[in-house]
């Protein structure tokens, strides 16, 4: 760094130093010595000049071995902490649920986990693993299941026993099965208590309709069908070889790790990878949504369907999303809404591609009720103003530089990097992806986003959902900048709050959903919200 | 958020030699070997620069080119006092708002909008705590900050204060020529250079800054944080507090428990600092002054109060260099900060709040306990832990045994003045919050009648060590670890923490629990779901 100038004169705005006068005027190194650090430090970060980063991405080729009965295993070892993390990815999650028993799954991979194994009760298993201080986890999504066990390298032998065994033979205990059971329920009770769960509920029905299970959500009925016998089924139909991908990190030698996974999966019978998740034939309609809830303030998402993640505009669609709102105090929406006008606390947009079907873009706020209006049209000009006008030539600059820099965060740690490399194993990511990812950032133009937002967002194709007290929220701000009869020609459908438990409409809200003019008072059982319970 | 009482482990966890039939070996041993301490150290690099300000490095490099750093400033709610509750949590945000040379096309202008802006608020604020707050005590007006019980002159005023604002961002009758602000550059710049994760938060007791930047541009990180530290300037202030309202009503008031957690913290901490929110209470939000602002500045954002924590891939010559060099420019500081003298009192009485709203019916008892660091926070820690997971006594007794809960948990909240210790449980079922409280009283009278035994004792103190290893795995994590270790009272707790848990015995466990839950050192909040509209 050479900068003496610039920095004398922050130096004589900020220090009345004759010595550091004397300094500027001789660029005399003696007496810089004398000087106050601060002379010598570039006046902006721009001047800064940095070493180039040398990062290679990695190839998952390197990390792949295969067992021989044909289980891919990826293996990263690190001998930085006594510790193994050994973790097995199932094809399948919501995805398989049977359309009347919504949570199956996610409830068969909680019971692996909770209700022992053919040869320990539950608190015989438990008590076994704290003693040994290894943490075991299962959990499911949409798509797949994950188990994890995490045990001191010291204990790898016992603490792998345990987990396969568990894994191939788990114990689905009845009393274990009722308090899970009971603990679902009781957390269905709480579904109408916080606006957050009711909006994004009500935001999967309206974006995938009622038919798909990213929609479906368990009910009492569906809890009490949850027998031993369903979750066996879903058990022999995930968890076997033949459907799963095995990554191992932390301290481990690893010839002797894939001789321990190879007798731990000895003999457990293969079946066939289950399918892929079938895509939402519903379409999203358009419009302006509202739920009740008497909070002092209003939660608002508002989004389309959009695109599949291998669509070759995944990534000008990203780096437009970026400059739109999904970069924090970089990004529009975040400056407009919260920055200049002090409407929101978060405000943000997403685009969420999906791997088989199209996911969504959606943008997300929370402010009090006077100003929802105000906060939606901002954000809905904002999109359409990515489609009417190219974004600037230093929005995109920034975008490009933020993606490209933070592109090494993917493989970070080991256990970060395998799970990029099973994921892409599972979904089949053209190989080459990551190695040209910073090249195609790097390619994308102003003209490329200015299409991609003209053929992926459109306010007109948006449906808008509002949770929240419509009387105060619907008349707008005080200075009058907007009301909720401003979109969408003034037509809202109020929907109804569900019974928590069974996701029936309440009765006293029974009148069926249709569109009305916004000013209008709401029908009834819409105003107030009812207490979740039974 | 709580101080996290226990560092990572220097501790082996006991061998047991396993037959061919190892569970059927777990389920019978009862006696094993304690386990020695082996000393693995987080090897931490402490050094001071002369103007005070303290440094922690922690280079490692199994996570290559990132490296995760922040500053800490030993500063909280409860520094604060009425009328400025909150401050310290609105400080947070302000110092994203740039300073003279980042965030300002025209330093000297937009100097100006400011002190303009102060001047107007300086009016709004007198008439507001006047007039306004007169028409209020007497009951003439609902709320006197609410701008539609404005008198005409606050109109007027609040009109030539919004006009000022944007001007200065450029959003007013004059246009964009106007503005002084460049918009959020504090984060494009970092954003830029491949920043990520960057933030703040605010506790009771701290104020933690950080960011995620690749091992290449660590000198940005010195040049940003030494520029903010030296240089910050007051933009926005105003206008931000809006945005921290909105943050209040999300956290608090749209949320089903917020106001009933704020009132039963108020209800439980009488005389000392933690009876106010952090986030602060509305009155105080609207009124702090730029005057107020800077006094805390002076005071508490001087190097002698902050700490700088690195954790990452890093050269630790290097690092020094950097620092050295950006870092002096900040000036010690004339004022100390003034010391926290008022100690919470003694709790006379039992005290007990019913609550109704949208939530399930629950309940939480609380007990003073002791600050972080005390001898007694240990064994306190531990009987948390005896409590918890799925093998604690909780699930046994309340979730499985009596199926009384559908969930339950004790906490030890050691803070730097203070601590409280709390059990929590929701219901299952058709059982009541009161006998949950009841089932509470009986698993504590077993704490306080028999021993823990050797094995259950061993059980969680292996869980502890082990769970001390894997905290330290993340970057950011070992360094939000370490600020809040060393901003609450040492970041060599680090490393001294496990081998006092180790030490803890049954009897010390079974002395605390005697000593610090009595009834009348009981506050009991119980949660019932609301009936009908």
């Amino acid at each position: 760094m050479t900068f003496p100038l610039g920095a004398a004169v922050i130096m004589f705005r900020r220090t009345l130093c004759v010595l550091g006068i004397v300094a500027a005027l001789l660029r005399c190194p003696v007496a810089w010595a004398f000087e106050p650090e601060e002379a010598l430090l570039p006046a902006r970060p721009e001047e800064i000049e940095f070493a180039p980063l040398d990062f290679k991405v990695p190839d998952a080729k390197q990390f792949r071995r295969t067992l021989p009965d044909g289980t891919v295993v990826f293996v990263a070892p690190s001998h930085e902490f006594p510790l193994v993390t050994v973790s097995i990815v199932f094809k399948g999650g919501a995805s398989l649920d049977p359309a009347d028993v919504p949570g199956l799954v996610a409830s068969a991979a909680r019971m692996v986990r909770e209700g022992g194994t053919e040869d320990a009760k539950p608190a015989a298993f438990d008590e076994a693993l704290d003693f040994l201080a290894t943490e075991i986890g299962v959990g499911s999504n949409d798509a797949f299941t994950t188990a994890t066990m995490n045990c001191l390298s010291s204990n790898l032998d016992e603490s792998l026993a345990l987990f396969v065994g568990m894994l191939r033979k788990p114990g689905f205990d009845e009393g274990r099965l009722e308090t899970s059971k009971a603990r679902l329920l009781e957390a269905l009770k709480q579904r109408n208590d916080d606006a957050s769960s009711i909006l994004s509920r009500e935001w999967k029905r309206l974006l995938w309709g009622t038919d798909h299970f990213e929609s479906r959500e368990p009910t009492a009925t569906s809890v009490a069908a949850m027998t031993t016998k369903r979750l066996r089924e879903v058990h022999a139909r995930l968890f076997h070889p033949g459907n799963m991908i095995v990554s191992v990190t932390g301290d481990f030698d690893e010839p002797e790790m894939l001789g321990k996974l190879a007798k731990a999966f000895a003999g457990w019978k293969k079946g066939p990878a289950v399918p892929d998740p079938v895509a939402p034939t519903a379409q999203l309609s358009p419009g302006l949504y509202h739920v009740p809830k008497d909070i002092p303030q209003g939660k608002v998402v508002m989004g389309m369907r959009s695109i599949k993640r291998d669509d070759p505009d995944a990534i000008p669609l990203m780096i437009l999303n970026d400059i739109l709102g999904g970069s924090g105090f970089t990004s529009r929406i975040m400056q407009q809404v919260r920055s200049n006008e002090g409407l929101a606390y978060s405000a943000a947009s997403a685009v969420a591609p999906k791997v088989w079907y199209p996911g969504q873009f959606q943008a997300r706020f929370e402010s009090k009720n006077a100003t929802v209006a105000l906060a939606t049209k901002i954000i809905l000009d904002l999109v359409q103003g990515v489609r009417d006008e190219p974004v600037t030539y230093e929005e995109l600059e920034t975008a490009k530089l933020a993606a490209i820099e933070t592109f090494p965060r993917q493989f970070e740690s080991k256990p970060a990097m395998l799970r990029v490399f099973v994921n892409d194993e599972w979904t089949k990511r053209p190989a080459d992806f990551w190695q040209s990812f910073r090249d195609k950032v790097s390619a994308v133009t102003r003209e490329d986003l200015l299409r991609v937002a003209k053929e992926h967002l459109d306010p007109a194709q948006m449906a808008i959902l509002v949770v929240g007290d419509w009387e105060e929220i619907a008349v707008g701000d005080e200075g009058k900048r907007a009301s909720m009869a401003d979109f969408f020609g003034g037509s809202v459908t109020h929907l109804p709050l569900r019974d928590p438990l069974t996701l029936e409409v309440l009765p006293e809200a029974a009148k069926p959903a249709e569109a009305v003019p916004a000013g209008e008072p709401l029908p009834a059982g819409a105003k107030k919200p009812v207490p979740a319970g039974k | 958020m709580p101080f996290l009482p226990r560092a990572f482990s220097g501790l082996a966890l006991p061998q047991v030699a396993w037959p061919w039939s190892f569970l059927a070996a777990i389920l019978c041993a009862v006696i094993v070997a304690p386990s020695a301490a082996c000393g693995q150290q987080v090897a931490v690099e402490e050094f001071t620069l002369p103007n005070g300000m303290q440094f922690l490095l922690v280079p490692r490099n199994d996570q290559p080119n990132v490296v995760s750093a922040g500053w800490v400033a030993k500063v909280g709610s409860v520094n604060e006092r009425p009328g400025i509750t909150g401050i310290s949590h609105f400080f947070e945000h302000m110092m994203f708002k740039g300073t003279d040379t980042i965030g300002t096309r025209d330093a000297k202008r937009d100097a100006t909008f400011r002190q303009e802006q102060q001047k107007v608020r300086g009016e709004i604020n007198h008439l507001v705590w006047t007039e306004q707050y007169d028409k209020y005590l007497r009951g003439e007006i609902d709320d006197p900050w609410k701008p539609t019980n404005d008198t005409q002159a606050l109109r007027v005023l609040r009109e030539r204060l919004d006009g000022l604002i944007r001007a200065q961002q450029g959003r007013g009758d004059g246009g964009a020529e106007t503005a002084t602000i460049v918009k959020d550059e504090f984060d494009q710049v970092y954003t830029k250079a491949g920043g990520s994760s960057m933030n703040a938060f605010t506790s009771y007791d701290l104020t933690c800054y950080f960011i995620t930047v690749p091992s290449n541009k660590f000198e940005l990180w010195a040049w940003m944080e030494s520029d903010r530290l030296h240089d910050s300037v007051f933009r926005e202030f105003y206008s931000e507090r809006d945005v921290v309202h909105e943050e209040r009503r999300m956290r608090t008031d749209s949320t089903p428990t917020g106001r009933f957690e704020e009132q039963f913290d108020s209800m439980f901490w009488a005389s000392c600092g933690y009876s106010w929110p952090v986030i602060g209470w509305p009155s105080d939000l609207n009124s702090y002054t730029e005057e107020q602002a800077q006094e805390y500045w002076n005071i508490y954002y001087r190097p002698g109060n902050l700490v700088g924590v690195v954790v990452g891939d890093f050269d630790a010559t290097e690092a020094k260099a950097f620092i050295t060099r950006y870092f002096s420019r900040l000036s010690a500081g004339k004022k100390a900060p003034p010391p926290v003298v008022t100690l919470e009192v003694e709790q006379m009485a039992e005290q007990r709040m019913n609550a109704e709203g949208d939530f399930p019916p629950a309940v939480e008892i609380r007990y003073h306990t002791v600050p972080a660091g005390h001898i007694d926070s240990y064994p306190l820690d531990m009987l948390a832990e005896i409590l918890n997971e799925r093998t604690g006594r909780l699930y046994a007794g309340l979730v499985e045994g009596r199926e009384l809960a559908s969930s339950a948990r004790a906490s030890s909240d050691t803070r730097k003045y203070a601590g409280l210790f709390a059990f929590e449980a929701e219901t299952r079922g058709e059982a009541s919050p009161e006998q949950l409280e009841a089932a509470w009283y009986e698993e504590l009278t077993k704490l306080q009648e028999g021993e823990i035994p050797e094995r259950e004792l061993r059980k969680v103190k292996n869980r502890v060590a082990a769970g001390n290893y894997r905290r330290l795995e993340n970057n950011m994590s070992l360094l939000v670890q370490l600020a809040v270790a060393e901003a609450t009272l040492d970041w060599q707790e680090i490393n001294d923490g496990p081998r006092k848990y180790e030490a803890v015995s049954a009897a010390d466990i079974q002395r605390v629990a005697k000593e610090y839950f009595a009834a009348t050192n009981r506050s009991a909040a119980i949660f019932r779901r609301q009936k009908g509209p």
